[in-house]
């Protein structure tokens, strides 16, 4: 009963702003009597509704849309005519220009969410401005280019309100509900999973996340948030027409207001329209009159500022110096409660591998695998066995096909013919690499891809993910991993910060937190000081002890030696040789074509 | 009624070397130096204002004030690598690509607030002036930008083939870090290849003077289609630039004469979309092309 109490009141305690601000956004309204303020701050809030909108494709998934106007433009349309030939409620024609909006979502996002940087950018816009052709050519629809008056009807049902202050509550709560929304997406692992993408898409495949299904998801959320908006506007405004609703300026505004004020993060995009719908509306209402232009001019030259001083947001910079002040008056309570962990139970990752009952059995077998790049021969004829517990190393001199063997296995590429069993059934060719994650194959990458942008610990959590779908779970289950590895102390660093050591130790976890049957590390210590590299020894041991199977690719040769219970060669694509270390130290094909004289064994 | 598709085809292929001229400043940047310069449409839109003005108040032919203005706007070109794309390089593609967006929102306006929106065009003696072939009709200035647009092509292939600093523009395009351990001086090269891609983006605008009107979002609108030939001609290719310059301009002749001149636009857009999504390399781009300098 009492810990029912406590828990509300730490509830309330963590969330003291978020109620302090709701407060404030239902009281303001009865404040602001004069029409005009009312009118600026239905802009503001519909345009940091948009900004939030866009900032979840755009911000958090990092795909950066040009072309967001098209859901808007959906939205008004299909409102508007609905409300205009049958008379259906805007409210209904909401939803529905919403649903529309989602499905053209994904009718762009599939083909063009391939197209990366300023590539999806140019395609969206290009997408927009279809959309506004057609609408101006389809005349008889939409009355073409001189656009739609929508008759003055008052009444709820309507969305038509002879007081702005109306308006502005309805948009006080779109607003509230983008928060919410935001505030949801990052605390889930579809959040953690969109962000993990927008670092890096190949890392974020082999730790288990569906990147398509990801994006796809996050671009109809944004597409029904935004929809939402224009039908809003289309009934506040009275008037639509398609270069005000299908507008290139309005999708760049919502991307540059979220840029301006700091990508991915709930409050940037708050921050970006707070700062520039005021600045437009005074500049528009003061000198719109005779010097048309000169409010987007300071615009554009605002923008390129920020860009060039602020890269990274006014958020970001703010929080430099806001936030220790307001740890300082313990008005942030710190987001993670958790006390010093329970030790003992600390290898409980390791459970679901930790099956060593089939200790022969083979995980992993190729037969007679080819893949060739045009006509470089990557892997020729290539069979292996591997069984479980086992570690094994890959050995071989660059270009002899051994991140090409690990790329095959894990997803990332697929075999021109040829078999790969694991655990017992065909995953030839079997892609993307969350598939293969999902059955329990992990990998780090040779150079090295963690999440540069997030802490340590959130790396790990998209890691987790893969297993789990409550973050607290992700949580424990990503210190655990980190105090396994060592990287506990450092897990609210950003990965970009640390030394190449620990960035290989944050990969190396991620991949565990998966908590993966085989894992496939890719030159893990390349690059390691001495000490480090005797610390990965034993970390790798370790992880055969939770009955992991390891294949390690190594130029460190006394590290293979040491550790390896059975060693491959690879060489032009084939393997040349394969055995105890002992055995192929002593191979005179392996000597020639990789060793050298040092290692031969008398 | 093959008269007049013939009819058709000149004019497309007359627009497509509009296209074609427009697009390849936009390549050439893009090629050296990994930016897609958004910005790229206002420089033409400034080539057309500043060749407008030099012929109303000082009344100095285009074809000869291009001499003035093709060298400012190199200048301005090197200028713009220097302020805004040198310091932005290493920062998130992001950055980039707003701020060139910034600056096209600035300039666009800029012009709107200077010279309102008013379109602004000028008379010259041969703005009217066609070759007759038989029946068919060759419009003389449009001819003239043709001629240039071949002319530049094959100057820059001379260019990028025969002197130093083009074989380092190439060897830039090719691999950055490459080429810098091979002691070229990579940032001059973007200073070239930035003063080069701007200096003939405003040469296109002073030659399109005789035949369109400056307004100040003309460029942006150029712009747009430029990305689109850019893109299927294969980024960073000048020969693909004029290919798909070539191609467009067909297109939307005959769109404009067999379908609809309102859905000419929307028919370019589409076919960039689809040849985006299936061949984002372009017709004559190197495989992987577009996912070089981005992440």
């Amino acid at each position: 009963m009492s810990e029912g109490k406590n828990k509300t009141i730490k509830l309330l305690k963590a969330n003291i702003y978020y109620i302090f601000i709701v407060i404030i956004l239902c009281v303001l309204p009865l404040f602001v009597r004069n029409p005009y303020y009312a009118h600026i701050f239905i802009m503001f809030f519909s345009y940091a509704f948009l900004a939030m909108a866009w900032n979840i494709i755009g911000g958090y998934g990092g795909q950066l849309s040009l072309g967001h106007s098209i859901f808007y433009g959906l939205g008004a349309y299909t409102s508007t005519l609905l409300f205009v030939h049958f008379d259906l409620s805007p409210w209904l024609g909401m939803l529905v220009g919403g649903i529309l909006a989602i499905s053209i979502s994904v009718a762009i996002g599939y083909p063009c969410f391939r197209l990366h940087g300023p590539f999806f950018a140019m395609s969206t816009l290009a997408v927009c401005e279809v959309f506004r052709i057609l609408t101006v050519y389809f005349s008889d629809l939409t009355e073409g280019s001189i656009g739609i008056s929508i008759p003055i009807r008052f009444g709820l049902k309507n969305m038509i309100f002879e007081h702005k202050i109306t308006y502005l509550y309805i948009i006080i709560g779109f607003f509230s509900l983008a928060v919410l929304v935001s505030k949801l997406i990052e605390k889930s692992k579809f959040g953690y999973q969109l962000i993990a993408l927008r670092e890096d898409e190949d890392a974020a495949e082999s730790s288990g996340v569906d990147v398509t299904r990801t994006k796809l998801k996050a671009i109809m959320i944004s597409a029904f948030l935004t929809a939402m908006a224009g039908s809003f506007h289309a009934q506040y405004a009275l008037y639509i027409d398609p270069s005000g609703e299908f507008s290139i300026l309005l999708s760049v505004l919502m991307a540059v207001m979220a840029i301006l004020g700091g990508v991915g993060t709930v409050f940037g995009p708050i921050l970006g329209a707070a700062l520039l719908v005021p600045l437009q509306e005074i500049l528009r209402g003061q000198l719109g009159g005779q010097l048309h232009g000169l409010h987007l001019f300071i615009y554009g030259v605002l923008v390129i500022i920020v860009v060039m001083f602020l890269p990274h947001g006014i958020f970001e910079w703010l929080k430099g110096w806001i936030l220790p002040w307001l740890n300082k008056l313990q008005i942030l309570t710190p987001e993670m409660p958790e006390g010093e962990r329970a030790r003992e139970d600390l290898v409980a990752w390791g459970r679901a591998a930790r099956d060593m009952s089939h200790e022969d059995e083979v995980i992993l077998r190729t037969r007679d695998l080819w893949k060739s790049f045009g006509g470089l021969v990557a892997i020729r004829n290539l069979d292996v066995d591997i069984r479980r517990g086992e570690i094994i190393g890959l050995i071989g001199p660059n270009g002899a096909g051994k991140t090409t063997l690990f790329d095959l296995i894990s997803g990332i590429i697929k075999p021109d013919s040829g078999v790969v069993e694991y655990n017992g059934s065909n995953i030839t060719g079997i892609r993307p690499a969350h598939k293969l994650c999902h059955r329990g194959i992990g990998r780090t990458f040779q150079i090295v891809k963690p999440f540069g942008n997030i802490t340590v610990l959130k790396n790990v959590m998209v890691g987790a993910f893969a297993r789990e779908g409550a973050e607290e779970k992700a949580r424990e289950e990503a210190l655990e991993v980190l105090d396994f590895v060592g990287l506990y102390p450092k897990k609210d660093n950003l990965a970009k910060s640390l030394t190449i050591g620990d960035r290989k130790r944050v990969e190396l976890a991620r991949a565990l937190a998966t908590r993966p049957k085989l894992l496939l590390l890719d030159e893990t210590m390349a690059g390691l000081n001495p000490k480090e590299i005797g610390e990965a020894l034993v970390l790798i041991q370790k992880i055969r002890e939770h009955g992991i199977t390891v294949i390690l690719i190594e130029h460190v040769m006394h590290a293979i030696m040491n550790l390896s219970d059975r060693v491959i060669i690879m060489h032009h694509g084939e393997k040349i040789a394969e055995g105890t270390p002992r055995e192929v130290a002593s191979d005179e094909r392996v000597i020639k074509a990789y060793l050298g004289e040092e290692y031969v064994v008398i | 009624m093959l008269e007049i598709i013939l009819q058709v085809a000149i004019n497309g292929l007359l627009l497509g070397g509009i296209y074609a001229l427009v697009a390849i400043g936009l390549t050439l940047i893009f090629g050296v130096v990994r930016v897609i310069n958004f910005a790229q449409g206002e420089f033409l839109m400034i080539g057309m204002y500043a060749a407008f003005w030099l012929s109303h108040l000082l009344g100095i032919d285009p074809y000869f004030s291009f001499l003035i203005i093709t060298p400012l706007l190199f200048l301005v070109g090197i200028m713009m690598q220097k302020v805004i794309i040198k310091p932005l390089l290493n920062a998130p593609s992001l950055a980039l690509i707003f701020a060139t967006f910034g600056l096209s929102i600035a300039l666009q306006n800029g012009a709107l607030l200077l010279w309102k929106a008013d379109h602004r065009a000028i008379q010259t003696s041969y703005s009217n002036s066609v070759l007759l072939l038989g029946n068919l009709i060759i419009s003389v200035p449009r001819l003239v930008i043709f001629a240039v647009a071949v002319a530049i092509v094959i100057g820059l292939f001379l260019f990028l083939q025969r002197t130093y600093w083009g074989k380092a523009m190439t060897a830039v395009a090719q691999d950055r870090e490459a080429a810098m351990l091979m002691g070229v001086d990579i940032h001059k090269v973007y200073m070239l290849a930035f003063g080069l891609g701007i200096g003939l983006e405003a040469l296109a605008g002073v030659l399109l003077m005789p035949v369109y009107s400056a307004y100040p979002t003309i460029g942006f609108q150029f712009c747009i289609i430029a990305f689109v030939i850019v893109v299927l001609g294969g980024m960073g290719n000048i020969f693909g630039a004029f290919l798909g310059g070539l191609i467009i301009g067909l297109v939307e002749a005959f769109s404009g004469f067999f379908i609809s001149p309102q859905l000419q636009a929307a028919l370019y857009y589409v076919i960039f979309v689809i040849v985006l999504v299936i061949r984002p390399q372009g017709l004559l781009g190197m495989v992987g092309a577009q996912e070089m300098g981005f992440k």
